[in-house]
C-alpha cells in the first residue's frame, strides 16, 4: 500500500514537472510536424489517401488535404514554441480522437487503406495505429489538462521583462 | 450505510470538481482565441501554398481521381462504351483489383485477378506473364471503389505506361447485362 502511494506520488510529481512536460511537447509536436511536411509535399497523393477512406466525397477531400496538413504543422510549431500551449494541446487530442474514431470504422467496414498519416511512409490502418494513436491522445490529454504546462515563448519574455523592471528598480 | 453514502458525496463532488475544472480549461478564453488563430492561419497557408492545385480542382481537373497528368500520362480514366470496345476487340488485357473471393464469385470474362496486396509485393507472376508495354484495363467493384486506380498507380511505376482505369467497374459492368465469368 505504502509503495503504491509513494509510486503514484512520484508519477504526480512527474506529471507537474515543466521539464518532464516540455519533453513530452517536443515528442507530440515533432511527430506532427513529421507527419505534416510529408503530406504538405504531395498534397495530391493524400487526398487520394483521404478518399480511399470511402468516407467523404472529392471535395470534402480535396479540403482536407489542403488544410488539416497546415493545421498540424502550425499546431506542432506552437507546441514546441509554447504558443498557446493548451489550445495545441486541445486541438492534437480532438484530432487524434478523431483519428481512433476513423480507424475503427475503417477496420469494422473492412476496407484495407493506407493510413496516410506520414504521406510516402504510411502504413496500414490496423490495430497497432490505434494503439498508436491512442498512446499520442494520452500524451496529449496529460499536457492538456496538467497545471505546470506553462513552460512557454510568453512566459520567458514576461520573466525577462520582470527581471528588467526589477533591476531597473534596484538601480 | 451512512458512511457508504457519505462517500458517495464525496466522490459525486469530487467528480463535479474535477469537471468544473475540465470546463475552465477547455472553455478558457486563451484556448479558444489560440485555436481560433491556427486554424485561420492553416486556413491561409494551405490556400497561398496549394493556390495552383486549387485552381486545377475549379477547373474540373480532379473530377475523377487525385492524381497529376504531368506525373502519370499513360493512366486514362475510360467509361462503359470504351471498356466494352476494348474488350470485344481484345486490346487490352482487363486486371481485377477486387479479393480473389469476389474475383472467384464472378467478374469480366478473361480478367486476371490481381488484388491490390499481392501487387505490392516485389515478386508476383504477374510481371513475368506480361511485358511493361502491355494495354491493361483495370477496374474494380464501381462506386466509390479506389483500388483499381490504387493499383493503377503501383502498375504504372512499375513500367507499365499505358494503362486505363474502368471507373464504373463491376457493378456496372453487371447492370448494364454484359458476359460475366464465374
Amino acid at each position: 500500500m505504502g509503495k503504491c502511494r509513494k509510486t503514484s506520488g512520484k508519477m504526480k510529481n512527474l506529471l507537474k514537472n515543466r521539464y518532464f512536460l516540455l519533453g513530452l511537447r517536443l515528442i507530440v509536436g515533432g511527430i506532427f510536424i513529421w507527419a505534416a511536411i510529408s503530406k504538405i509535399a504531395d498534397p495530391l497523393s493524400f487526398a487520394q489517401d483521404v478518399k480511399n477512406y470511402r468516407l467523404v466525397g472529392q471535395l470534402l477531400s480535396f479540403l482536407t488535404a489542403l488544410f488539416l496538413p497546415w493545421i498540424e504543422l502550425i499546431t506542432g510549431i506552437f507546441l514546441i514554441l509554447g504558443i498557446f500551449p493548451r489550445a495545441c494541446a486541445l486541438l492534437l487530442s480532438l484530432l487524434l480522437t478523431f483519428f481512433i474514431i476513423l480507424v475503427t470504422i475503417t477496420i469494422i467496414r473492412g476496407i484495407d487503406v493506407e493510413c496516410g498519416c506520414f504521406g510516402t511512409f504510411s502504413r496500414r490502418t490496423d490495430f497497432w495505429l490505434i494503439l498508436e494513436d491512442l498512446i499520442w491522445l494520452i500524451i496529449s490529454l496529460l499536457l492538456l489538462f496538467s497545471p505546470a504546462n506553462d513552460f512557454s515563448l510568453f512566459r520567458f519574455r514576461n520573466e525577462n521583462h520582470k527581471m528588467a523592471q526589477e533591476s531597473e528598480e534596484i538601480n | 450505510m451512512k458512511s457508504c453514502v457519505r462517500d458517495w458525496r464525496n466522490i459525486e463532488s469530487f467528480l463535479a470538481e474535477r469537471l468544473m475544472g475540465v470546463k475552465k480549461i477547455i472553455f478558457d478564453r486563451r484556448t479558444l482565441v489560440g485555436i481560433c488563430i491556427i486554424f485561420l492561419l492553416s486556413v491561409f497557408l494551405g490556400s497561398v501554398a496549394n493556390i495552383g492545385l486549387i485552381k486545377r480542382y475549379l477547373k474540373g481537373e480532379f473530377k475523377q481521381a487525385f492524381i497529376s497528368r504531368e506525373s502519370f500520362p499513360g493512366l486514362v480514366f475510360i467509361s462503359l462504351p470504351e471498356a466494352e470496345e476494348l474488350w470485344f476487340s481484345r486490346q487490352a488485357i482487363f486486371i481485377d483489383s477486387r479479393s480473389r473471393e469476389e474475383y472467384q464469385l464472378g467478374h469480366i470474362p478473361g480478367a486476371v485477378s490481381l488484388p491490390l496486396v499481392e501487387a505490392k509485393r516485389e515478386k508476383i507472376k504477374f510481371f513475368e506473364n506480361f511485358p511493361p508495354g502491355t494495354a491493361l484495363v483495370i477496374y474494380c467493384e464501381g462506386g466509390d471503389c479506389q483500388t483499381s486506380l490504387n493499383l493503377g498507380k503501383i502498375l504504372y511505376q512499375r513500367g507499365f505506361k499505358n494503362i486505363r482505369i474502368y471507373s464504373g467497374g463491376w457493378t456496372e459492368w453487371v447492370n448494364a447485362g454484359k458476359p460475366v465469368e464465374k
